[in-house]
């Protein structure tokens, strides 16, 4: 009864063993096929990407007053000083 | 005067704690171990206090919070031998309720029926993110690697004699390390040793900072710890950049549901609970109500239950034999096997391919996502502060889990029909 038991739980073992690889292997090829024909018909990314606060404040002022304002800064405490945020008041 | 005092005695629960010959001592001790772990050393505090809790409300004398497993035909006895029901399955809930107490309503409606288990595989799914694992497909197959622990457990306790196939089947599946799937195996298995193994997988999983650790001390070498995954990525790059991530998100879980379906239909109410979560998270706004629900509210109300119920199967008479110290000590062998099966499966890549991996990805292999892989990033960072491995462990951790369900429903087709 044990020796059927071990026959059983060895064949259990490899087809087991078989199963799960050949399910992640369809898996992984699955999924390269996906990147690939999305790549192909729908490659653009419809999401936009996040800018930070502080790049979308600095993106909306005028670079020449940018320019300035950091001229400006750096003068006053002697190029200590780092512009990292411009808000209008 | 006496005999009022007497049978004041005989009312409260000590009189049976102290017939019982420290039994339920032991019982209280496990509870407040547990208790420790989970608050204390925040060991997986969500399920280990429900269940440490349910442990010891279920072991308090004339309490009716322990669950009595019923065996094959229905029947249940206590610990007196006294029958309380000929046959629970034609018993009506309220029934259950009314005669058995409260806490085995909950567990023969939640528990018995297999409900709750893939329930929270939808919770699971819904907190699952696979952008790691298709950035990174290749390294999945370890996810299959790791699986080796659940069959060679299942090898070793049919040919150690004490467990019969079908429970030993149910003993291995606690090498997956994922505790919704050893349940669910069990119970089509082997219900009467849910208790044990429900307890040793969640137990393990809890100790997964603990157990990982150790066999990777054990088995992989500094110079091996210290590949670094994106020097390797640098040197050889992919060739298949994803340039839409979101279309892919959201074909990948029902593409994924459809093959596993057609291939092992006996693991879809694992893998299809699982995606159907995920798929509702990668919809995004359209569906953001229904992805809140089942990652809030349900599967934290799952939890709670099956924390409970799971704990109270815990009883002195289910738990304090020879049976469980076998568990216990399978769980352990299957949990480590699982680890090192990947590790080795990780160096032998390594003989043959220029582009190096990490074991530690091997070692994700199996489930308890996502605190494998954190585990496995704190000891990649102790060896060197700027190899974060983190996302590429995240690709065979989740890839465990799929792998994990899958080799439950090779297990259950196999074995729950036949007869031992």
């Amino acid at each position: 009864m044990i020796n059927n038991d071990i026959s059983g739980a060895f064949m259990l073992m490899c087809v087991g063993m078989i199963t799960v690889f050949c399910i992640l292997l369809i898996v992984i090829g699955l999924g390269n096929v996906l990147i690939k024909l999305v790549n192909r018909f729908a490659p653009e990314e419809t999401t936009t990407k996040k800018m930070s606060p502080a790049a979308q404040t600095s993106q909306s002022v005028d670079p020449t007053v940018k320019a300035v304002i950091e001229a400006a800064v750096s003068n006053i405490t002697g190029g200590k000083g780092h512009v990292s945020k411009i808000t209008k008041l | 005067m006496e005999e009022i005092l007497n049978n004041l005695y005989q009312m409260t629960a000590f009189s049976d704690i102290v017939a019982s010959n420290g039994t339920y001592v032991i019982m209280y001790l496990l509870a407040f171990v547990l208790l420790y772990l989970g608050i204390v050393k925040h060991f997986e505090p969500l399920l280990l206090i429900p269940i440490a809790f349910g442990v010891l409300v279920a072991n308090f004398p004339g309490g009716e919070m322990g669950v009595f497993q019923a065996d094959e035909n229905g029947r249940i006895v206590d610990a007196t031998g006294k029958v309380l029901t000929e046959n629970i399955w034609e018993m009506s809930l309220p029934a259950i309720a009314h005669e058995l107490g409260l806490m085995n309503f909950l567990y023969y409606m939640l528990i018995k029926t297999g409900f709750l288990p893939p329930i929270i595989f939808m919770g699971v799914g819904a907190l699952t993110d696979f952008g790691p694992m298709l950035r990174n497909l290749r390294l999945s197959i370890f996810g299959a690697a790791a699986q080796l622990g659940i069959f060679t457990v299942l090898l070793c306790a049919v040919g150690s004699g004490f467990f019969n196939i079908k429970e030993a089947a149910a003993l291995g599946i606690i090498g997956g390390a994922d505790g919704p799937t050893a349940i669910f195996t069990t119970i089509k298995l082997a219900p009467h040793l849910l208790a044990p193994i429900a307890i040793a997988a969640y137990s393990y999983m809890a100790l997964v900072p603990v157990i990982i650790p150790l066999v990777v001390k054990m088995l992989c070498s500094e110079k091996e710890l210290k590949i670094n995954m994106k020097e390797q990525d640098k040197l050889y790059p992919s060739n298949n950049k994803i340039k839409n991530e979101k279309v892919i998100k959201i074909i990948f879980p029902i593409a994924v549901t459809t093959i596993v379906a057609l291939l092992v239909p006996s693991a879809v109410s694992l893998i299809g609970m699982l995606m159907f979560g995920n798929l509702l998270k990668e919809i995004g706004s359209d569906t953001a109500r229904l992805f809140d629900t089942i990652s809030n509210a349900v599967m934290n109300t799952c939890t709670v239950f099956l924390g409970l119920c799971v704990g109270a199967t815990m009883t002195v008479q289910a738990f304090l034999n020879w049976t469980t110290i076998g568990i216990v000590v399978g769980g352990f062998f299957a949990f480590g096997l699982s680890i090192a099966s990947g590790i080795f499966m990780v160096k032998i890549c390594n003989l043959f391919s220029k582009k190096k991996i990490n074991p530690l990805i091997g070692a994700t292999g199996l489930s308890a996502v996502p605190m494998a892989s954190r585990v496995c990033n704190e000891i990649s960072t102790k060896y060197d502060p700027k190899n974060h491995v983190l996302n590429y462990c995240m690709s065979s951790n989740v890839s465990g889990v799929i792998g994990s369900a899958v080799a439950a429903g090779v297990l259950i087709s196999f074995l729950q029909g036949m007869a031992v």
